[in-house]
């Protein structure tokens, strides 16, 4: 074998094995839930503000818009009548509901997308960047084991709420990815005059004025003028920068390796100022501007940030056994091996 | 990408401030000229992109993994307020005013997020078929909601936003009504009873 198979062959290996890592479902059944309830709020505030019928159903049963066909699972069902979307909506929230119980988690996540999907691409004028950041999270849920504990289906299988079962860890990380990469992507497309470096950082300032957006007059705010600058240029420092986290899960991937880039990641752990700040962004947002569930959407993501350990650990208050210094990988009853960090 | 979204001032107004900025930097080059370069770059970046993400398509649109994230990128200088109004007895009465508690018609539908995101786009030029649907959307509620209304008017006030220190001072910049439309509701009624 030259060099350059083994090369390859060690790298499969590694790769292999680090799809193999098994943790915890509590993570990602506690993702499974924030989202079912993103669900719920996303549909159920188009009922309460009676807008189904205004934004989904097209002009010819008395929408606003001419609809045409709608994505193929509208065509298919006949198009955006009352009927059909009333159904989709119905089934929809039945989901969402399903998922919040954990009821059939996979399952109701694939109807959940579905209908997401098909209800929200019927009228893209009406919808925005949180619906594709919802089918992604649903998509994820669709691949993950997220029932396996916190669930109803858990209940009826040992007769407990919680269940020690395993599941794999990469649906976890690739939720983390998509937070990342829709962070990441904003930040680099933020190439204003008002966003970036060397102008006056005013772009929060000027966002918060825009009628579109906000909840109420702001017009306040130029008395706090400094203060949206230092939130600018930290918000768009953080966007852009966001990547790090990946790096952090990189350094926690393997901490036994040791090295000085993974020693120094390991005793920063960039994700504890990174969820402060997108924390204190998100619930900024909440308060002053309306953007739909983009910030309940988001924030769910944040689930994922740390191992179900981990969040156990924060939950109890106490240092994690994933802080600890590394300790070898304990086989797991699958045959494949848990991990503490990450 | 249209090229008729780059006239909106806005927009102008970016390009100006990078041409400032370039020529601080050495770069001497005429705001037409960087408009038309950055034009051509984009347009070629898009259509690369689209080509290179062609066959994912189906990926994107059968499991909801649309990767789009243009969120805020930049702040509208010159964003517009949509305001409504009624013609009765031969004077116009708002009923409607984007973030007016006080004029709240249909407030419950249109400050929904959802409607927010339709009525940002549909003060721009290029969502004219829309804008002009949900003018009839509305003008069938008005003729239902005001039985003495003759007319209903829906246009946007677009103004530059102020800033920070006119807007301590309490000064309003210019604006000018934009997509101006005005409906008859008489057609919109049953027929009178004989």
């Amino acid at each position: 074998m030259s060099a350059g198979n083994g090369w390859a062959m060690s790298a499969w290996n590694r790769w292999v094995a680090l799809l193999s890592r098994r943790e915890a479902g509590t993570g990602l059944a506690l993702f499974r839930i924030a989202i079912g309830l993103c669900v719920l709020g996303t549909i159920g505030t188009v009922v309460g503000h009676d807008l189904v019928g205004v934004l989904w159903v097209d002009r010819s049963h008395d929408g606003y818009r001419t609809l045409g066909a709608g994505p193929w699972l509208v065509a298919l069902l006949g198009g955006p009548t009352p009927r059909v979307v009333w159904s989709l909506v119905v089934l929809t929230l039945a989901a969402g509901l399903a998922m919040v119980l954990g009821m059939g988690a996979r399952l109701a996540a694939l109807v959940a997308l579905q209908g997401v999907l098909a209800l929200t691409w019927l009228n893209p004028h009406a919808g925005g960047s949180y619906d594709d950041l919802l089918t992604n999270a649903l998509w994820l849920l669709v691949l993950g084991d997220a029932g396996a504990t916190l669930s109803l289906s858990c209940r009826l299988r040992t007769g407990r709420w919680t269940s020690d079962r395993t599941v794999p860890a990469w649906p976890r990380w690739l939720a983390v990815l998509q937070l990342i990469l829709a962070y990441a992507s904003t930040g680099m497309q933020k190439l204003s005059v008002y966003w970036v470096p060397g102008g006056d950082f005013s772009a929060l300032y000027y966002i918060l004025q825009q009628p579109s957006w906000q909840r109420t007059d702001m017009r306040w705010v130029a008395d706090w003028f400094p203060l949206t600058q230092v939130a600018t240029a930290l918000t768009w420092a953080w966007e852009v920068s966001s990547p790090l986290v990946l790096l952090t899960f990189w350094a926690r991937a393997d901490p036994a390796r040791g090295g000085r880039l993974r020693g120094l990641l390991l005793r920063l752990d960039y994700r504890r100022p990174f969820a402060l700040v997108g924390l204190a962004m998100h619930l900024s947002t909440l308060v002053l501007m309306n953007v739909g569930p983009f910030s309940a959407i988001t924030l769910s993501y944040y689930l994922c940030l740390w191992s179900p350990d981990e969040l156990a650990a924060l939950g109890r208050l106490r240092r994690p056994a994933s802080a600890m210094p590394p300790r070898p990988a304990q086989p797991s009853p699958s045959g494949s091996t848990t991990h503490p960090g990450g | 990408m249209q090229r008729a979204s780059w006239q909106d001032p806005t927009v102008q107004d970016e390009l100006a401030a990078w041409d400032a900025r370039l020529v601080h930097l050495g770069l001497h080059l005429d705001p037409a000229e960087l408009e038309d370069r950055l034009w051509v770059l984009a347009r070629g970046y898009t259509h690369v992109r689209n080509r290179v993400l062609a066959p994912l398509q189906p990926y994107y649109r059968i499991l909801g993994t649309n990767q789009s994230w243009r969120m805020f990128v930049a702040p509208h200088r010159y964003p517009a307020r949509l305001h409504i109004s009624v013609e009765e007895g031969g004077s116009w009465r708002e009923v409607y005013v984007a973030r007016d508690p006080q004029l709240d018609w249909l407030g419950p539908q249109l400050d929904h997020d959802r409607f927010r995101s339709a009525l940002f786009r549909y003060a721009w030029p290029s969502y004219g078929k829309a804008w002009s649907e949900l003018c009839e959307w509305i003008s069938r509620q008005a003729a239902r909601d005001f039985p003495q209304a003759r007319r209903v008017r829906l246009r946007f006030w677009k103004a530059r936003t102020p800033s920070p220190q006119k807007a301590r001072q309490g000064i309003e910049p210019p604006g000018r009504w934009v997509r101006a439309r005005t409906l008859d509701l008489e057609p919109l009624r049953p027929a009178a009873a004989p």
